[in-house]
């Protein structure tokens, strides 16, 4: 037992602080907030390459497939110090379908996407949910058909987030409509986002943030862009989710912003003399955040150790999920209430970007608790298998 | 970054869980209700002491295993998770760790031995009536005397003091304050006993002009010091005891949904009994490794204020919640006293309020960001 880095973990830390220090240039910055924390942007685009480059995609990946190799814990630490420096990174592409593609995919997937997306040239979006399909996802209807050599593609997506700048998309079709199981009759595909077959149209949320609805229209692709054995592709979905989830919860950037609002806590003075900490209720909020995210950052350093030791256990990983997303919207919110009428200002009241952070926090945090697996699965999972509490049929 | 046990560690997490879950059972539990006899369960007492786990964090030197506060935390568990009727926490804990830690070598050698083989039954006094910070008495005042220090006043609910040999005291004396290790046979030591929620024994200690030798005075001068060093290892100890009774209470609430049946089917398969007992799991993940984490800084000897007040944070909310959560799913039969978890809910309520509740601790935490510490690396 022993909760704290050793001397190697700190020293990757570190590198990584000062190499994103170096890449978030202002003008980098300020194109990440443009396109409100998606990326997309050419200066985003560079500097992706450029950490393609200098090995910072797929540092997870074994070495083998062009990777560094890292450990959950290693790895975790990149996530964190990326998402500090607020930059967008496209963990969905090199983390979670990446690998994917380059253990499961053919011989002409290996050639023609793994190394473009170590190198950061290559986007892929997430297509699985669908108008009627959400917490359900086995119940897809996108079909693709088999036509000689060919498979033909033909549905529609929902949320299919950074479609509108992805080259491809990572969509699960039904190839067996008569599956006795739903789960059993659904393979994988890579679809261009450049066919003509292939559209989308925007879908603006609460927080700004773009997403799309994709439509598939006669879309032909041989086979050699299908992914895995025809009709287990459901296996590759949630391997898929169960990377992403590790992405999904992380402190750095909570912890940093925690640091700041008692940093202005302390220097800000209350009309009447002393600080604004100085007020129980501040005292009181800024203690609960700080249980909170301390929680939070032991829940995932524990993960990512239980990963690297390969005993993660399925309760503990949807316990992580659960809590911090839950934890994050209860943060932000006692952050908020310190900052006052300055957390509605969408613009920045004091020159420290403070209050509009946490103004678009609230406005961007409820994907959390039902995106990457809704909580009610998470919670069902948790008292199923950390509790062997039998589950009503569905 | 580990976050595992080395194998002696499992190796005492598995004795004691052995030992205790063997010999702790809810028909032994009942001869305690109510104060029908004393909560202490003296034949489990003697097999913890031949078994060395009493003294897992004593230095072999005094009789002990020469393991650490880890080590010790993980007994402690068990105790919890069995609510075991013996006074680990203040035997342990409250008094063996900072004699060990603070006390002149000549007194060490005459009581850890001693305590160690079971002959010297220690506990600590820490609270006062409208004091709650033991490092600050009030109540009891020293006075310099020839042959040692004089003590008066009134050391209120001090656990197990009539069973003891003696206790660990702090007193006012001057400016400063004074730690004493108090012979209960003294004179001018007189107790009365008061009631727990818990049933535990505990007695008002009244001092009347009581002379302690020097050779048992622990720390003359600034023992504030060894106080302040005692109720955070108590805090830990109790944050330790707490995990092990909620994830007792909360396994017990598991299994009796999973076979109650109302409506033709078990009650743990409606979603809203799972997700409750879902919400008890992910409380008690963050009581685990918070306390684990404080428990570890303060093996190592290093500052854990931050890290111990949140641990006792999630032992305070999470003794709440896991207690009322665990009651209300299994219904009545929760707190049918012929059901054993009626005296765990006694428990989480216990840990949950002693040396301070969440808010106080919460408080604290937010005094400390106040001044500038306690921030994130
Ligand atoms: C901004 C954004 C980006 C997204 N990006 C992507 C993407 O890139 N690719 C992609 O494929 N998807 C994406 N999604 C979709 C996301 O994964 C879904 O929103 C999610 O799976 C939930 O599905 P739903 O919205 O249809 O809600 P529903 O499934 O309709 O759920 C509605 C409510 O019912 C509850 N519920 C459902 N089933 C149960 C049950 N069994 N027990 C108890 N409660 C239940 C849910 O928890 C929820 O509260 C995105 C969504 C958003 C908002």
């Amino acid at each position: 037992m022993d909760i704290q880095f050793n001397a190697e973990q700190l020293a990757l830390r570190d590198e990584l602080r000062a190499y994103f220090a170096a890449m978030m240039t202002p003008e980098l910055r300020e194109e990440c907030e443009r396109d409100m924390g998606e990326g997309g942007g050419p200066l985003w685009r560079e500097a992706l390459r450029q950490m393609g480059k200098d090995g910072w995609i797929g540092v997870g990946w074994p070495e083998a497939w062009g990777g560094r190799g890292m450990s959950p814990l290693e790895q975790f630490i990149f996530v964190e110090e990326v998402m500090r420096a607020g930059y967008p990174f496209p963990f969905l592409t090199t983390e979670s379908v990446g690998p994917i593609l380059a253990e499961h995919g053919n011989e002409f997937i290996k050639r023609e996407f793994v190394p473009k997306i170590l190198a950061g040239e290559m986007l892929i979006s997430i297509g699985y949910s669908e108008p009627g399909a959400g917490t359900d996802l086995a119940s897809l209807k996108t079909s693709a058909v088999r036509d000689g050599d060919d498979w033909v593609i033909n549905g529609q997506k929902m949320w299919t987030s950074l479609a509108h700048f992805c080259d491809y998309t990572w969509l699960a079709c039904r190839t067996d409509p008569d599956a006795p199981k739903k789960h059993k009759g659904i393979t994988m595909f890579l679809v261009p986002n450049s066919d003509p077959g292939w559209s989308c149209t925007p879908v603006t949320t609460l927080g700004g943030v773009r997403t799309n609805a994709t439509f598939y229209d006669n879309i032909r692709v041989s086979d050699d862009y299908r992914v895995g054995e025809l009709n287990s592709g459901w296996k590759l979905v949630t391997s898929q989710l169960n990377r992403e989830r590790l992405s999904l919860i992380n402190f750095g950037p909570s912890s940093l912003l925690f640091n700041e609002v008692v940093k202005w806590a302390r220097t800000t003075a209350l009309p009447k003399g002393g600080y604004v900490i100085d007020q129980p209720w501040v005292q009181q909020n800024l203690a609960r955040c700080r249980a909170d995210i301390e929680c939070m950052k032991l829940i995932v350093y524990k993960q990512s150790w239980a990963m690297t030791e390969q005993t993660l256990d399925m309760a503990d990983a949807s316990a992580a999920k659960v809590f911090g997303s839950e934890a994050f919207i209860e943060v932000y919110r006692l952050l908020g209430e310190i900052l006052g009428q300055s957390a509605l200002r969408r613009d920045d009241e004091h020159g420290d970007a403070l209050g509009r952070k946490i103004e678009r926090l609230y406005r961007t945090s409820s994907i959390i608790t039902f995106g990457g697996g809704t909580n009610e699965i998470q919670r069902d999972i948790i008292s199923a298998a950390g509790l062997w509490m039998p589950r009503a049929a569905r | 970054m580990d976050f595992g046990f080395s194998e002696e560690q499992r190796e005492v997490q598995a004795l004691a869980r052995q030992i205790l879950s063997e010999q702790v059972t809810p028909e032994k539990l009942a001869a305690y209700d109510e104060y029908a006899a004393a909560r202490f369960d003296e034949e489990l007492w003697r097999q913890l002491l031949d078994a060395g786990l009493t003294n897992v964090a004593l230095d072999e030197s005094y009789g002990g295993m020469g393991f650490g506060f880890i080590e010790l935390a993980l007994v402690l568990e068990e105790a919890g998770r069995t609510i075991a009727p013996v006074p680990l926490v203040h035997h342990c804990v409250s008094a063996m760790m900072p004699l060990q830690q603070f006390a002149p070598e000549a007194l060490k050698e005459r009581v850890l031995p001693a305590a160690a083989a079971g002959s010297l039954l220690l506990t600590a006094a820490l609270s006062e009536t409208g004091n709650d910070n033991a490092a600050q008495p009030t109540a009891v005042v020293a006075a310099e005397h020839v042959e040692g220090v004089r003590l008066s006043g009134i050391k209120s609910a001090v656990p197990y003091a009539q069973e003891a040999g003696a206790i660990l005291v702090a007193a006012q004396l001057d400016e400063s304050v004074c730690v004493v290790l108090l012979e209960t046979g003294a004179a001018g030591v007189s107790m009365s006993p008061v009631e727990y929620t818990t049933f535990e024994p505990h007695a008002d200690v009244t001092l009347d002009n009581v002379l302690v030798p020097a050779a048992n005075i622990v720390m003359r001068e600034g023992g504030e010091a060894v106080m302040h060093w005692l109720v955070e290892r108590t805090t830990a100890a109790l944050c330790a005891h707490q995990l092990g009774a909620a994830d007792y209470a909360m396994r017990t609430a598991a299994s009796y949904t999973s076979e109650r049946e109302q409506f033709g089917v078990p009650v743990a398969t409606f979603q809203a009994v799972g997700h409750r007992m879902a919400d008890c799991y992910i409380d008690i993940e963050c009581l685990r490794l918070t306390t684990y984490q404080a428990v570890s800084l303060l093996g190592a000897g290093v500052d854990a204020s931050t890290e111990l007040d949140i641990a006792k944070i999630w032992a305070g909310d999470c003794g709440h919640r896991v207690s009322y959560a665990t009651q209300h799913v299994h219904g009545g039969t929760g707190i049918d006293r012929d059901y054993p978890l009626w005296r765990y809910c006694l428990w989480l309520r216990h840990n949950e309020m002693a040396l301070g509740g969440s808010s106080v601790h919460l408080a604290a935490l937010g005094q400390r960001l106040a001044a500038g510490e306690g921030l994130f690396a």
